[in-house]
Order: structure tokens, then C-alpha cells, then sequence
């Protein structure tokens, strides 16, 4: 495949960002990406996430901080010279031309011969299965199709990165889970560095390399989705990213954080390290189980349990153990 | 006499698609919260500037310094404007105006109701064709649209003829001439202010209120007067505003359809330039009438806000729009189909008589002609002073493209890129030329121009025109930018395209519509512009419509009907090619 590419490492250092409001869009990034990894940036809406790409991409001049792709700096250089590859989150297809000369733009602007721009459109629209697409005008293509178009014109020009702006948020459901899974086996094919923007974490979680969690234009932890679930810094990361208890920690002294699949309550708790009174709210099926809701001490808590759980049975008010393995308690820093 | 000017405001092509069904550029809102760069910034300024520069050299300076006249040579003196307030001659003028735009203003609402009802709820074929209905007068050169009026109203005219014919009356009706003649001149070129905005808020009207307040028990008059007429009155209002603010600035509908009663302020502003020579006094009544103008101009942006002033929709629209129901009309709704038709008649009829007129064999008019031949035509071509005059006028409205269309664009591209609590104001002042009545610039610039050799020049007059046209296309550029995406820009700058390759490649053929669109409006601004031509053109630089004005003020000639007939031709052509450009784009 003509397309494989080595993606290049992006280093950020010290960005800052402020559009004259009470608190700057980005308030000192750091942030260190390896070459051919895919990282997401994740965040609520205002979180930074979208100011911190389009920065990168150049539509956007930091008030300070430093931008690397390799080695460059590209701070100086200007966004037409900065060969990165940007999907935009509605896609932004020019309405009058067609696919193929979508896709021809970036290559036409690199002054390339004509037959070498037909060879390599081809091969782009190859590489996310639009063959014979080409003469078709953006208006006739579905949203999905027109996102790979989107993806093959940002891929073609062999971006050093790869940018993408919430690329999969104006599709619906089934077909955002089909593009997820051909946007990963593309990028383990073509080795791209890839930068991508999502409030989604499921997918995240799902594409991910590594994940830069954002909040009011900081990053709250980097690291890869496993270390984020598992490992998270503090209260926020943990119950941003997947569902957590919140409960007191043993030693008196803060919160520890439970995911409900380590959550066990009734007879199982009995066999846990620490052990508490809890009361059942409801049991609600879910089909591959039961999803207790409790209350330990006036705190919610939740619990996932399997089909043939007695505690499922209970009716509601009775009361229930909660328990769990210390080894399962996230610790969450404040 | 003859003929209504070009209304400072037309109905901007936004509101055009928008009625014929096919999406308005209007109603996207523009990006908002997109911080702008330094460069973009830098940039906006640029683009606004070539434009800034022609309107404080060609509209500016002229205005300002003729309204300085009216306060005296040397200091402060409002001894004109005494003079005015004083004289009972004076102050009955600026009633009559004050009257005949009123009463112009009733009529086109009155008249608006039963067409925009009409409108609303016919199929879409026939609906077509009552938009062109409307437009056309307005498209079309209101030399043409008098002369074609006073073929038909004046004393042995066609409508007289058929009077008499049915035995209604023995002698002719004075209809031309007199305050019917006005009133009728002016309220057919004006009444599309009124059509497109009713009929858009008739629209926007949901059809369940209607049908809820029928289901509680109100009869079809009172839907009318306690639903309908409510919620579409300010629809209603704002283009009754722009009719009386286009009103009070005419000049040539009274001067050739109207008699010496119905002299408005602008013919006395043009005698005592003309005839008088009495500048101060006539910078005085321009300085009043521009004020009256600016006044209503204020209130209507406050109230309805610019936008509304080219776009002419009303409300989005929420559930069902409203519509005839399969249970067909009351007795008062077919009345109303009725009149509406009749209106629709009244719009079309002047338009629809001059071609047959032009075909007639004989030196005396006739409808319809005993005899058909292409004479009148083969005259106009081959007398020089016809031929002359076209050409002239055809070099005059391609300069004025050009010229219009380089700037307007610049400015609408610019616009976007300056930071946003400066935009407003810009594109008031951008639009002030539409507003301002053409005789005060007219009068300006000559004042302007004559020491410098600029007036019986096409130069002159191509630079009147390009003031007068280059808001147009800066009104329909601007909207066809609101439907340009601005991550389309972005896209192209980060796949290495340079600002100029992106404007070339992308932003021009986007907009491109708009713009063309926006050529047109130029070229008819300056092909159908008596005012101007009147004052900065001489015997051997006068324009077509320049030539008919002088016909029509003697005499009506056959070979007038024929160039009334070419102009219509060029003008239905024009309105096709804008209709095509903005249908493609849908």
C-alpha cells in the first residue's frame, strides 16, 4: 500500500491560549506524542480539547508554548506548509468538486504531476473502500461516505499527523461503531501519528493508544486507557471515564474510587477485604446480568452482578453487604 | 410624462429564492464565536477598503457637501430652512409628499393582503408565476413601467377606450396626470416591499393556530382579523416602513405621471438645481428629506433589524405552514382570490401591453395594433441617436459591473474578517447609498463633478452607478457567505493551499452564485438609472434611458415603445439568468 506513512512525534510545551474570557481556553499544555500512536484528546464541551487541536493544526496561534512535529518547530511555519492532515468534524468537502478532486486538492497544491495525483487518489479512495467514487459529487455520497472521503483527503498529502476533529459525532450510532473499528485497522495499516478529538469516551477508550483527559484547558492525566480506568489521578478522571463508586477510604482519610464490576455485594461480599452495611435500592436487568443500585451510608452505589445472583432477588429496602478487595480500591489522590 | 426610479432597495435575490421555494441564503447564522486571526484581521480590513474609499469620495463627499450649502456660505445660517417652514408654497409640498407617500403605503398593504394570500395558497406552478408577477415591475426600468402606464391611463389611452367601449362612461376619465396617476405609478413599483415579507410571514404562519381557532368556534373573518392579521402585521409593518421611506425620496413617477398638485420634494430639490439655480435652498430640502429618510431608516433597524431589510422572511416557521385545507375556501377567501388576481393583473398589465404596442405598423399608438411589423424596432437600430444611446448605455453598465462587482465582493469577504462589534455599523454604512434617495447623490454629484470635468462623461456617471450598485453586490455576496462554511477555508489552507489558491479554488466558486446574482442587480441598477443620467450626462453622453425620459416628457413614439420593449427583453433575460444561478445553487 502506497499510503503506509511514518507518522512523526508532536511534542507540546507550556501552551497557552486565551481568548480575552475569565478563564484562557488552554492554561499550559504539555503533552508528549509518539510517533505513529493514536492519542485522543477527551473532554467535555469548553473542556480545551478543540481549541488544543486546532491549535496544532495552526488555525489557532498560541499566546505562548511551544508546538514540535519531529523536530521542527512549526510555531513560524504557516498552516499551508505545515503538512498535517486535519478531518474536520462535518467533514468541510468542497461542495463543488467532485471526490476525486477533493481529494486531489492537497496533492495539486503540492504541485504533483498529474498522473502521479490520479495514481495516488486512487489509492486513497482505496484505502477507505470509495473505488469508483471518484466522479461523484460530495452532495450524493451518505454521511459515512462522505467522512471517508473526508479521511482519504487528509491521508493522501502523507500527513506528518493526523488530526481529527469529533469526526464521527454527526453519525449515527451503528455506523460510528463500524467506522471506529475501520478507523483502528487503518491506522495499525498506514502508522500514522494520529491526534483525535472526542467527548465520547467509550470511544476513546475504544481507538485509543493513549488518552489526554482535558479539563478548563488543562490535561488531567495522560495514559493509556487501561492506566486512565484502572489508575485514574483523582475523583474527576475516574468518574469521567466509566462509571465509579465513590466511597470513604478505610483509613478515614479521603475517597477511594470502585468500579461496579468490582463491586460485590450480598453472600460475595462476605469473602471481602472490606465489608459494608448497605441497603438495596433496586435491581434492574440488564440482560447479561443485574445492575444493583444500593445505598452505603446515604452514597449511591452501583453494582453489576451476574444473572443468578441471589441479592438480585431481594426486594427493595432489604439489606444489602457491600464489599470489596483492597486491591480493587482506586486511590484518588485528593 | 412618465416613470418610477429604480427603488433605492430592491428585494435582494435572498428573498427571491426564498419565495420561489428554493432556499434562501439567509437564515444560516454566521459563525459565530471564530476568533479571528491577526493576518484574516488584517485582511478584512483590506477588503473593506477599496469600497470605503469609493463611498467617501462618490456618495459621502457629495452628500455632505451639498447638505453644507443649505446652512449658508459662510457661517451658520438656516435662513432656507426658515424659508421652507414660512413659505405656504413649501409647506404644502412637504404635506403632499408626506400625503402621497402615505397614502402610496395604505395602497400597497391593502392591495399586498389578497395577493400574498393568493400566493400562500395556490400550487407551486402558479405560485412561480405570481412571484415573477410581482417582481417583474420592480425588475424592470421604471421609464418603461410609466411610459407603459400612461399609454394605458391617458385620455384616449387603452383603458379609457375600453370604458367608453362598454358604455361605463361617454367622456374620458382623467387617470394620469393628477393624484390617481401617482398613486398608481408608485404603488405598482412599490408593492413587492409589502408582497414578499406578508407572504413570508403568511407562511410562517402555523396552520394549526388557524385551525384551533376555528375549532374554538371563530368564523373565517374573525381567523382573519383576530389570528392572521396579528400575527403577520409585522410583516406587514416593515415593508409598509420601506415603502414610505422609498416614497418620500421620489422623483421621476410624480414628475411624469403626476400634475402640479402632486409635486414632491425631490422635483423641487431638481428645479431649484435645474431652473432656480438656488443650491442653498435645494441643499435645505435635501437636507430635510435625507433626514425623514435616515430617521425611518433607524427606526426600521431598530425594530426589524438590517437584515430583514434584504431578506424579507419572516419567522421560522414551526409546525405546518399555512395552506389551503382540502375543504376549500370560504366565500370571503374567494373574494379575496379574486381581488388578489385582479391585483395580480394590475402589476402585469403595463408590462404585458408594450410588446404588442411595439409591433403595431402605424406612427399612432394603438392597442391592439391594426397590423403587426418589426418597423418600430428596425428604427430604433438604425436611427443614431437610439443606437447611440444603447450602446452608451451598455459600456456605462458593464463598467459599473465590473467596478461593483470588484468592490462588493472585496467588502462582503472583508467584512467577515474584521472583528465582530465593528460589522454592524460597516454594513449600515455600506448600505447607506440604497437608502439615501438617488436625487440628493444625483444633485451631489454633479456639484461634485462639474469643476472637474467629470459630468457628460460615461465616467462620471459610471462611478454614480458603481456607488449605487456596489451595496447590491455586497448585500448578496455577504448572504451567500453566510452559506459558506468556513472550515471549507480551513481545509484548504491546512492541504497547503495559499490564501490566494483557496479564494480562487474554493471561497470564489462557492459564493459565485451571490456574486452573480449580485452582477445582475449592478448591470439592471445602472441600465435602467434615469436620476443620475439626468444630471451628470449631456446631449452627446445620454443614455438610453436618458433618451426615453426626453421622449416621454414630449411626446410618446413608437420607437420609445420599441426601446421600451428591448429593455424588458434584456430585463426578463437578466431575471432568468438569476433565477437559473440560484436555482443551481439548491
Amino acid at each position: 500500500m502506497s499510503l503506509t506513512q511514518t507518522g512523526k512525534p508532536v511534542a507540546l510545551r507550556g501552551l497557552v491560549k486565551s481568548y480575552g474570557g475569565a478563564a484562557p481556553a488552554l492554561a499550559g499544555i504539555d503533552l508528549d506524542i509518539e510517533a505513529g500512536s493514536f492519542c485522543t484528546l477527551l473532554g467535555a464541551s469548553g473542556s480545551g480539547k478543540t481549541t488544543l487541536l486546532k491549535t496544532i493544526a495552526g488555525f489557532e496561534t498560541p499566546d505562548r508554548g511551544e508546538i514540535r512535529i519531529g523536530s521542527r518547530d512549526i510555531a513560524p511555519v504557516p498552516v499551508a506548509r505545515r503538512n498535517i492532515g486535519m478531518v474536520f468534524q462535518n467533514y468541510a468537502l468542497f461542495p463543488h468538486l467532485t471526490v476525486a478532486r477533493n481529494v486531489a486538492f492537497g496533492l495539486e497544491m503540492r504541485k504533483l504531476k498529474r498522473a502521479e495525483i490520479a495514481r495516488r487518489v486512487e489509492a486513497a479512495l482505496a484505502l477507505v473502500s470509495l473505488d469508483g467514487f471518484g466522479g461523484r459529487s460530495p452532495r450524493e455520497l451518505s454521511g459515512g461516505q462522505q467522512q471517508r472521503v473526508a479521511l482519504a483527503r487528509a491521508l493522501v498529502i502523507e500527513p506528518d499527523i493526523l488530526l481529527m476533529d469529533e469526526p464521527l459525532g454527526a453519525l449515527d450510532k451503528n455506523l460510528r461503531q463500524a467506522i471506529q473499528v475501520q478507523l483502528r485497522d487503518l491506522h495499525r495499516r498506514i502508522g500514522a501519528t494520529i491526534v483525535y478529538v472526542t467527548h465520547d469516551q467509550e470511544e476513546a477508550l475504544f481507538l485509543s493508544d493513549r488518552i489526554a483527559l482535558m479539563d478548563k484547558g488543562l490535561i488531567v492525566q495522560v495514559g493509556t486507557p487501561q492506566e486512565l480506568y484502572f489508575r485514574p489521578a483523582n475523583r474527576f478522571v475516574a468518574t469521567f471515564l466509566g462509571e465509579c463508586n465513590l466511597l470513604p477510604a478505610p483509613s478515614g482519610r479521603g475517597e477511594i474510587g470502585l468500579r461496579p464490576e468490582k463491586t460485590l455485594v450480598g453472600g460475595k461480599a462476605a469473602a471481602a477485604d472490606i465489608r459494608l452495611d448497605g441497603t438495596l435500592v433496586s435491581a434492574v436487568f440488564t440482560g447479561t446480568g443485574y445492575r444493583i443500585a444500593a445505598t452505603v451510608s446515604g452514597r449511591p452505589v452501583t453494582a453489576l452482578v451476574a444473572n443468578d445472583d441471589p441479592a438480585a432477588m431481594l426486594a427493595p429496602g432489604s439489606a444489602l453487604p457491600i464489599g470489596y478487595m483492597i486491591g480493587h480500591a482506586m486511590a484518588l489522590g485528593d | 410624462m412618465a416613470i418610477p426610479e429604480p427603488p433605492p432597495a430592491r428585494p435582494s435575490p435572498a428573498a427571491v429564492p426564498a419565495v420561489a421555494g428554493v432556499p434562501a441564503f439567509a437564515g444560516i447564522p454566521a459563525v459565530a464565536g471564530m476568533p479571528v486571526r491577526p493576518a484574516r484581521r488584517l485582511g478584512g480590513w483590506l477588503g473593506l477598503l477599496p469600497m470605503a474609499v469609493l463611498l467617501t469620495a462618490a456618495f459621502a463627499v457629495p452628500v455632505v457637501s451639498l447638505l453644507r450649502l443649505g446652512f449658508g456660505d459662510g457661517g451658520l445660517s438656516f435662513e432656507h430652512f426658515r424659508r421652507i417652514a414660512e413659505v405656504p408654497l413649501y409647506r404644502s409640498i412637504l404635506a403632499t409628499t408626506l400625503t402621497i407617500s402615505a397614502l402610496t403605503t395604505l395602497l400597497c398593504v391593502v392591495l399586498s393582503y389578497p395577493v400574498a394570500y393568493l400566493m400562500a395558497t395556490v400550487g407551486p406552478r402558479l405560485r412561480a408565476v405570481l412571484v415573477v408577477v410581482v417582481l417583474l415591475p420592480f425588475w424592470t426600468s421604471s421609464l418603461v413601467r410609466t411610459t407603459a402606464w400612461i399609454v394605458i391611463l391617458q385620455g384616449n389611452g387603452i383603458l379609457n377606450k375600453l370604458l367608453m367601449g362598454v358604455g361605463l362612461t361617454s367622456e374620458p376619465v382623467a387617470f394620469v396626470y393628477n393624484l390617481s396617476g401617482v398613486l398608481i405609478g408608485m404603488t405598482h413599483v412599490l408593492m413587492p416591499f409589502v408582497v414578499l415579507p406578508l407572504y413570508a410571514a403568511l407562511r410562517a404562519l402555523d396552520l394549526s393556530t388557524v385551525q384551533a381557532a376555528e375549532g374554538l368556534g371563530a368564523g373565517p373573518a374573525t381567523v382573519f382579523v383576530r389570528v392572521v392579521l396579528p400575527l403577520t402585521a409585522p410583516g406587514a409593518v416593515a415593508g409598509a416602513t420601506i415603502v414610505f421611506m422609498n416614497a418620500i425620496g421620489f422623483y421621476i413617477t410624480p414628475a411624469l405621471m403626476g400634475g402640479p398638485a402632486q409635486t414632491m420634494i425631490s422635483q423641487v430639490i431638481a428645479d431649484n438645481v435645474n431652473r432656480e439655480l438656488n443650491w442653498g435652498f435645494a441643499a435645505a430640502l435635501s437636507t430635510m428629506l435625507l433626514g425623514a429618510t435616515l430617521v425611518i431608516f433607524m427606526l426600521f433597524q431598530r425594530a426589524f433589524g438590517l437584515e430583514r431589510l434584504f431578506s424579507g422572511a419572516g419567522t421560522a416557521r414551526s409546525g405546518e405552514p399555512f395552506r389551503l385545507t382540502s375543504r376549500g375556501r370560504s366565500a370571503g377567501g374567494v373574494l379575496t382570490v379574486v381581488f388578489g388576481l385582479l391585483v395580480a393583473v394590475f402589476l402585469i398589465a403595463p408590462i404585458l401591453v408594450v410588446f404588442p404596442m411595439s409591433l403595431g405598423s402605424s406612427p399612432f399608438l394603438s392597442f391592439p395594433p391594426y397590423d403587426y411589423s418589426l418597423r418600430w424596432y428596425v428604427n430604433f437600430f438604425e436611427t443614431s441617436k437610439w443606437f447611440n444611446a444603447l450602446i452608451r448605455s451598455l459600456q456605462v453598465a458593464g463598467l459599473t459591473v465590473a467596478g461593483a462587482v470588484v468592490l462588493g465582493t472585496a467588502a462582503a469577504i472583508g467584512l467577515g474578517r474584521i472583528p465582530a462589534r465593528w460589522r454592524t455599523a460597516i454594513e449600515t454604512l455600506f448600505v447607506l447609498p440604497m437608502i439615501v434617495p438617488v436625487i440628493i447623490l444625483a444633485v451631489g454629484l454633479y456639484y461634485l463633478f462639474a469643476p472637474t470635468g467629470l459630468v457628460g462623461t460615461i465616467w462620471g456617471l459610471a462611478i454614480g452607478h458603481t456607488v449605487l450598485a456596489a451595496p447590491y453586490v455586497f448585500v448578496t455576496v455577504r448572504a451567500s457567505l453566510k452559506s459558506f462554511d468556513p472550515s471549507l477555508e480551513l481545509a484548504a489552507l491546512g492541504l497547503g493551499a495559499s490564501w490566494a489558491t483557496m479564494a480562487r479554488r474554493i471561497l470564489v466558486p462557492t459564493i459565485l452564485p451571490g456574486i452573480l446574482a449580485g452582477a445582475v442587480f449592478a448591470f439592471i441598477t445602472s441600465f435602467d438609472d434615469v436620476v443620475l443620467a439626468l444630471f451628470l450626462t449631456n446631449i452627446r453622453t445620454r443614455t438610453l434611458p436618458k433618451l426615453m425620459y426626453e421622449g416621454v416628457a414630449h411626446e410618446i413614439d413608437p420607437t420609445i415603445i420599441a426601446a421600451a420593449g428591448l429593455i424588458i427583453l434584456v430585463t426578463i433575460l437578466l431575471m432568468l439568468v438569476n433565477l437559473l444561478v440560484t436555482r443551481r445553487r439548491a
